[in-house]
C-alpha cells in the first residue's frame, strides 16, 4: 500500500518531517519498504510560452519552436501536434533529470534543440500522451510546475502485515499514530441531506447467499454528471499510485484509500429489473469484467447480478454490463462485506487481483460498510452532484459482535517485566478505539473495535501496549555475563582434533613429574621454577610438571619396548612453573613423532617421518587456531640437534618450538631411529596471536596460470629469500611461488642445490599472453641473477 | 565398369569381415575408398565421359563407396564395444585389497567421554567453567564448609605445596570462585583434574577427573536437581537406567546425598560389575548449603542451589567396560587404538 505524507496529514495533526514519520511508522509496525519523493522531476520543469512555431525543414512531424521561459528565449524542436504559438506549455530545460533519462542538447534532423515540450504522461500527470500538456492562459510564464500545482509530498511503500487489515485506510494508519504519538484524531465529519425518495421503491436487494454476504448495502444517487475529477482528488490518487478515471469511480477509490473497505459503483439504469441478487454463480455463466477479460464462472464464485445476468464478481472487480460511463446519469453504491474466503479463492482461481479483492481476502468489519457508504455519499453530492435517495438498503443478516477481553495488570508485567498502571493501559487501549467496559483492582475488560479482529485475547492486548510503550523502552533485566571461555573451550578441541586426523593418538599422563627428567632431556628449567610437591607419593612425583616431553618420551619408550615401533603421540595438558607472577599453569600441546610417515599401504612405499612434516604440521595447527603470520628462528634448545630445529614466533614472542630430537638425548629412553618433537604454549598463543579476520575475495574472472622455474643457487640462500623475492617482483601478478623440488649431488657441483619453484601467475581480471609472461620470467631470472648468483639449468 | 563395382563391393566387404584390429581396420579403409583406391580411379575417369551418362555414373560409384562405408561405420562400432569390454575387464579390482590408509589417530577413551559428558551439560543449558589445578586452602576446604580438623585435609590425603597450597581435591574450588565473580542465576559445570594422595591400584588414582555441576538461582529446588541428573544419566546411558538417591553427609550441601544408577552391565539384576547389587556409585549431589551462599555474598533467602559431582573415570570405565583405572594412564597405543 502507498502512503501519501501529505494525505495522512488531512486524517491526525502531527509536525514530523516525512523523515521522522518514517521512522514513526516503522516502529508502529508498519514497515515501510520504499520512500519516494513526489514532486522532484515537476520542480525542474518550467511553465513557458510558444512564441513562434516553424516547420522542420526535413521533418513533416516536427516543428521548431521558440519558447519564452521567463527568462530567455529557447529553440525546441517539438513532434506534438498542438505545439502552437500562443499556448503555455511545461518545459524541461536541458540537465532536468527523468527517471529514465536526462535531457541533453540534441540535434534532431539537423535542428538543434535546447530542451523538450512535455506531454502529461511524460510528467507522470497522467496517461495523457496525444500531445504536449496545455496550461491555463493564467499560468506564471518561469515558475515550476511542482509550486504551480503545489504537487510535493512524500509516498511511502509500506507493507501490511496479515493480521491487520485495519490499517489498509488511512484512518485506521492515522488511528494507530495517533495512539503511539498521543496527538490527535481527525476524522472526516459526515453529514449529507437524503431526497424525499425512497432507495426502496427504486431498487430490490436479494442476499441469496447470507454466509458469503456478511452485509449488503446500496444507495442510489440520481441526476449525476460524470467528468473529469477535480485537481485535489486527482493528485491525491496520483499519490498512492491510483489511476484516474472520472469523478464516481475517482471517489470510491478515495473512499477505499481512506476507510480501507472497498465500493463498488453501477450504472443504474444498466441493472436489469432494478433488482440486486447476491447468489453464487451457474455454473458455466460469463462475465466480462471491467478489465476487459471475459471469466467463465461456476457454482464456488459468489457474483452480484440484476434480474437477468451477473454484473460484478462479489468484492473482486465489476462487469463492463454495469459500468459508469460518460452517459451515466443514475449510480447505485455498492458497500457491501464479503467472506474473506470465498473472495480469495475466486480471486486465486480466476486470477484476478484487484485492490478490493486484497482488502476482502484479509478479511473487513461488516461495520465498517456503513460508515465507507455515508462517506461516499458525502464525496459523491459535495463533488459530482445529483440527489441522494431517502434511507439506504441495508441486508445485514448477522450483526457483527464486537471482542470481549479481560486483561490482568499482573499478567502485564509477567509478560513484559515493566509494570503499567491500569490507567495507563485505559488510555493505551481508549486511543486504539477500544472501549473499556468494566474495571477491578486486578483487571480491566475493554471491547475493541470492530475493525480489528486481531484483537481476541489478554495477550493480544498485551503486544497492543509494548507497541505503544515502545519494544526498546523495555529496560533490560540482567546483562549476560559469560562464565565460559568459549574460545579457549573450542579451541582445545580443535587442536585434538586437528592431531587426531593427522595420525596422532592423543596420551593423558598424570601430572607429577621429576627433576630427574626433566636434566635428562635438557630442558630449559632450573630448580627454582619447579613447583614442589611438599608430600609427594614419591620422590620421582616431587614436582608438578613444567614440560609434557618427559612423559611423552616415556610413552614412547613404553610402546617401543613393546613392538610400537612407530609411535605419533600428543598431550594437551596443563604444566606447572613458578615465575616472578607465582605459580602459572600454562595448557601445552606436545607431540612426539618416530618412525613412518603413514601406515604400511600396498600401492606406495612410505618414508620416515622428518623435519618438514613437523613444520607442515605445525603450521597447519596455526591455521586451524586461525592465527595468523608465524616466524621461524633457529632455537637454542639443547634438546634438539642443532641446525634441525626452530623456534615458533608468534608477533615477536615465542610460543613453542619443533625439531629432531638430540639423538644422545633420544638414545636414553631407547629410542634408537630419528625422533622427532613439537611443543606449543596454547596460553601464550592465545595471548600473542591474533586471530586472523577472513574477508571474502572476488573469485579471479580469468583463470591463474602455472609455470615452473629450475635453477642452481649456492646453499648459503634460503627457500625463504628466494620465494619472498620472487614473490616481491610483481606482487599483482604473481600470486604464490612454491617450492617442488630440491636436488643435491650428482651434476651439480658442492655448496650449491638445484631447486624447482611453481609459480602462479595472473592478473585476475585478464588473460596472459605469452608475451607478457615471457618479460616478467625474464624479469625474475634478472633478479634471482643480480642478488643470488642463480645460474639456469 | 559396373560389374567391376560390385566386385569391388563385394571384395571389401568379405575383407572387412575378417579384419584383425584396429590397424587392419583402416589399411582397409584406405585400400578400398582412400584416395588412391580403385572406386576413386573410376570417380577421376568421371570427367572423361559424355556428359549426360556422368550423373548415374557418379551415383553408381557413390552408392558402392556408401556401402562399404556403412560395412566400415558397423565394423568399425563393433570393435570399440569390443574394446570396451576387453577394457572393463581388465580393470576389474579386488576390494578386498585394502584401501589406503587415511592418517588418522584417535582422542583418549577419556577425552571421548569428558567430550559427551560436557555436549550433554551444554545441551541442556550449561555454561562450562575451568580453574584452578593448584587452590588455596580456602577455595578448597573452609569455603565448603570443611571443618578445620576435617581428616580429608592431612598431609596423608591432600598433596600440599608449600603451606598454603595445595592440588585440589575436587573441582567445586571452580563453583566457588564462580560464585565469588558472578551473580546469579548461574548454571555452570566443571570438569577437570583433581588429585588425592591415594596409592595407585585398579580403582584409584592419585590424579583422577571430575565433572562438578551447581545451579544457583531463584526457585531452584531439589526437584531440579533430580530432573537434572536423571536427564544427564538417561543421555548418558540411555532411557532404561534408572538413577537414585541415597541420604549421605557432604559438608559442602544440605540436604546431601549419594547418586547410585541402575548397574549398567546388568540393568539392576546384579553381576561382578555392581557386586550383585544392582545399583554404582556415582557420586554426590545436594542442596548448596545455605551458609556456603551467604559466605559468598549470595542472599540464601533470595536464591537456593544445587551441586552435584560425578567421576569421569569411572563413567569411562563404565561405558567401555575398563576393569583398571590405571589402564588409562599407562598409555600403551595397543590399548589407546582400540577406541577408534
Amino acid at each position: 500500500m502507498n502512503i501519501s505524507y501529505q494525505w495522512l496529514k488531512d486524517y491526525i495533526e502531527f509536525d514530523f518531517t516525512p523523515e521522522q514519520l518514517q521512522d514513526k511508522l516503522t516502529f508502529a509496525g508498519i514497515e515501510v519498504e520504499q520512500v519516494t519523493k513526489l514532486g522532484k522531476e515537476l520542480e525542474q520543469i518550467k511553465i513557458a510560452k510558444i512564441i513562434e512555431r516553424e516547420k522542420h525543414p526535413n521533418a513533416d512531424k516536427l516543428s521548431i519552436c521558440k519558447v519564452d521561459d521567463g527568462t530567455d528565449i529557447k529553440q525546441v524542436v517539438c513532434g506534438a501536434p498542438n505545439c502552437d504559438a500562443g499556448k503555455l506549455v511545461a518545459y524541461a530545460p536541458i540537465g532536468t533529470k527523468f527517471p529514465e533519462f536526462t535531457i541533453k542538447k540534441a540535434k534532431l534532423r539537423g535542428v538543434v534543440s535546447f530542451g523538450m515540450l512535455c506531454s502529461e504522461k511524460e510528467l507522470g500527470l497522467s496517461d495523457n500522451h496525444d500531445g504536449i500538456m496545455e496550461l491555463s492562459e493564467d499560468a506564471p510564464i518561469g515558475k515550476d510546475l511542482a509550486a504551480y500545482y503545489d504537487f510535493k509530498d512524500t509516498v511511502y511503500e509500506v507493507e501490511i502485515t496479515p493480521n491487520r487489515p485495519d490499517l489498509l485506510g488511512l484512518t485506521g494508519v492515522a488511528r494507530d499514530l495517533s495512539a503511539l504519538l498521543n496527538t490527535n484524531l481527525k476524522l472526516p465529519r459526515i453529514s449529507f441531506k437524503e431526497s424525499e425518495k425512497e432507495t426502496n421503491s427504486f431498487l430490490k436487494i436479494d442476499n441469496q447467499n447470507p454466509e458469503k454476504c456478511l452485509r449488503y448495502t446500496a444507495r442510489i444517487i440520481t441526476d449525476i454528471k460524470v467528468k473529469e475529477s477535480p485537481e485535489w482528488l486527482k493528485r491525491r490518487l496520483m499519490a498512492s499510485e491510483i489511476n484516474t478515471i472520472n469523478n464516481v469511480v475517482d471517489i470510491t477509490n478515495f473512499v477505499l484509500m481512506e476507510t480501507g473497505h472497498p465500493l463498488h459503483a453501477f450504472d443504474y439504469d444498466k441493472v436489469s429489473g432494478h433488482e440486486i441478487i447476491i447468489r453464487n454463480a451457474k455454473k458455466g455463466e460469463k462475465l466480462l469484467a471491467l478489465n476487459d477479460k471475459e471469466y467463465i464462472l461456476d457454482e464456488h464464485d459468489l457474483v452480484i447480478a440484476d434480474a437477468e445476468k451477473p454484473i460484478a464478481l462479489a468484492g473482486i472487480i465489476g462487469g463492463k454490463n454495469s459500468c459508469v460511463d460518460s452517459n451515466t446519469k443514475n449510480i447505485v453504491i455498492e458497500s457491501a462485506n464479503f467472506l474473506y474466503s470465498t473472495v480469495r479463492k475466486t480471486s486465486r482461481r480466476l486470477k484476478i487481483f484487484t485492490d478490493a479483492g486484497y482488502n476482502f481476502e484479509r478479511g473487513m468489519s461488516s461495520e465498517q460498510t456503513r460508515i465507507a457508504s455515508d462517506r461516499a455519499a458525502q464525496l459523491l453530492l459535495e463533488n459530482v452532484g445529483g440527489s441522494l435517495l431517502k434511507n439506504i438498503l441495508d441486508n445485514y443478516p448477522v450483526k457483527e459482535e464486537k471482542a470481549k477481553i479481560k486483561i490482568r495488570t499482573e499478567r502485564v508485567e509477567k509478560i513484559l517485566s515493566v509494570k503499567i498502571p491500569a490507567e495507563k493501559i485505559a488510555e493505551y487501549m481508549t486511543a486504539l478505539g477500544l472501549e473499556l467496559i468494566e474495571k477491578t483492582d486486578k483487571d480491566l475488560t475493554f471491547l475493541a473495535p470492530y475493525n480489528r479482529k486481531d484483537l481476541t485475547r489478554e495477550i493480544d492486548l498485551i503486544e497492543e501496549i509494548i507497541r505503544l510503550y515502545g519494544y526498546n523502552n523495555i529496560p533490560s533485566k540482567k546483562e549476560h555475563k559469560p562464565i565460559m571461555d568459549r574460545k579457549k573451550f573450542y579451541l582445545k578441541r580443535n587442536i585434538k582434533d586437528y592431531l587426531v586426523n593427522n595420525g596422532f593418538n592423543e596420551v593423558i599422563n598424570w601430572s607429577f613429574g621429576n627433576p630427574e627428567d626433566v636434566e635428562k632431556l635438557k630442558l630449559n628449567f632450573a630448580d627454582k621454577d619447579f613447583v614442589k610437591i611438599k608430600n609427594p607419593m614419591w620422590s620421582t612425583f616431587s614436582i608438578m610438571r613444567p614440560s609434557l616431553i618427559p612423559d611423552l618420551m616415556k610413552n614412547a619408550e613404553h610402546n617401543i619396548n613393546h613392538n610400537q615401533k612407530n609411535v605419533k603421540i600428543f598431550e594437551l595438558a596443563k604444566c606447572f612453573n613458578l615465575s616472578d607472577k607465582g605459580i602459572e599453569e600454562d595448557y601445552f600441546c606436545t607431540g612426539l613423532l618416530i618412525g613412518d610417515q603413514a601406515d604400511i599401504y600396498w600401492k606406495d612405499k612410505t618414508g620416515k617421518v622428518n623435519f618438514y612434516d613437523v613444520k607442515g604440521l605445525v603450521i597447519g595447527l596455526l591455521e586451524i587456531a586461525k592465527y595468523g603470520k608465524l616466524t621461524l628462528e633457529t632455537s637454542k634448545d639443547e634438546i634438539y640437534i642443532p641446525g634441525v630445529n626452530a623456534n615458533i614466533i608468534l608477533n615477536k614472542q615465542k610460543i613453542g618450538s619443533f625439531g629432531e630430537i638430540d639423538p644422545k638425548i633420544a638414545e636414553q629412553y631407547s629410542i634408537k631411529e630419528s625422533a622427532f618433537i613439537f611443543e606449543i604454549n596454547i596460553n601464550k598463543m592465545m595471548e600473542f596471536g591474533r586471530i586472523k579476520k577472513i574477508k571474502f575475495k572476488e573469485i579471479p574472472k580469468a583463470p591463474f596460470v602455472n609455470r615452473d622455474l629450475s635453477f642452481i643457487v649456492p646453499n648459503s640462500y634460503s627457500v625463504g629469500e628466494l620465494t619472498s623475492c620472487m614473490l616481491g617482483i610483481n606482487r599483482n601478478l604473481i600470486r604464490d611461488v612454491i617450492l617442488f623440488d630440491e636436488y643435491k649431488g650428482k651434476g651439480i657441483s658442492d655448496g650449491f642445490r638445484s631447486l624447482s619453484f611453481n609459480l602462479t601467475i595472473g592478473t585476475g581480471t585478464k588473460n596472459l599472453t605469452d608475451e607478457n609472461l615471457n618479460n616478467l620470467f625474464d624479469k625474475i631470472i634478472k633478479e634471482l641473477k643480480k642478488k643470488f648468483q642463480i645460474e639456469m639449468r | 565398369m559396373k560389374k567391376r563395382l560390385d566386385e569391388i563391393v563385394e571384395e571389401a566387404i568379405t575383407a572387412l569381415n575378417t579384419f584383425e584390429d584396429h590397424h587392419d581396420l583402416m589399411n582397409l579403409k584406405s585400400r578400398f575408398v582412400g584416395k588412391k583406391s580403385e572406386l576413386m580411379g573410376f570417380m577421376k575417369k568421371l570427367g572423361s565421359l559424355p556428359k549426360e551418362e556422368r550423373p548415374i555414373f557418379g551415383q553408381t560409384i557413390n552408392n558402392a563407396k556408401n556401402k562399404i562405408l556403412d560395412k566400415f561405420n558397423e565394423i568399425e562400432e563393433k570393435l570399440k564395444n569390443l574394446e570396451y569390454e576387453k577394457k572393463i575387464a581388465s580393470n576389474k579390482v579386488d576390494f578386498s585389497m585394502p584401501g589406503r590408509p587415511p592418517l588418522r589417530g584417535n582422542l583418549h577413551p577419556l577425552t571421548q567421554i569428558w567430550r559427551e559428558i560436557e555436549d550433554i551439560f551444554i545441551s541442556m543449558g550449561f555454561e562450562v567453567a575451568e580453574g584452578f589445578d593448584i587452590e588455596d586452602e580456602f577455595h578448597n576446604f573452609d569455603a565448603l564448609n570443611t571443618p578445620k580438623d576435617h581428616p580429608s585435609r592431612n598431609l596423608a590425603d591432600t598433596f600440599y605445596i608449600g603451606n598454603d597450597r595445595l592440588l585440589r581435591t575436587q573441582t567445586s574450588t571452580v563453583q566457588i570462585r564462580v560464585m565469588e565473580n558472578f551473580e546469579p542465576p548461574i548454571k555452570i559445570i566443571s570438569p577437570g583434574r583433581c588429585y588425592r594422595n591415594d596409592k595407585p591400584d585398579a580403582s584409584h588414582s592419585p590424579a583422577f577427573h571430575q565433572v562438578e555441576a551447581l545451579v544457583v538461582g531463584e526457585g531452584v529446588t531439589f526437584a531440579d536437581l533430580r530432573d537434572t541428573l536423571n536427564g544427564f544419566v538417561v543421555k548418558m546411558f540411555g532411557s532404561k537406567i534408572r538413577s537414585r538417591f541415597r541420604p549421605h553427609f557432604f559438608p559442602f550441601t544440605e540436604p546431601s546425598a549419594e547418586i547410585d544408577i541402575a548397574c549398567v552391565n546388568c540393568g539392576g539384576k546384579g553381576c561382578n560389575v555392581c557386586k550383585h547389587s544392582g545399583w554404582l556409585e556415582m557420586g554426590g549431589a545436594g542442596m548448596v548449603d545455605p551458609n556456603v551462599l551467604d559466605n559468598l555474598g549470595i542472599d540464601s533467602e533470595k536464591y537456593t542451589g544445587f551441586a552435584f559431582g560425578l567421576g569421569i573415570d569411572r563413567i569411562t570405565m563404565l561405558k567401555y567396560n575398563i576393569p583398571d583405572i590405571r589402564l588409562l594412564f599407562e598409555n600403551d597405543l595397543r590399548f589407546l587404538k582400540q577406541f577408534k
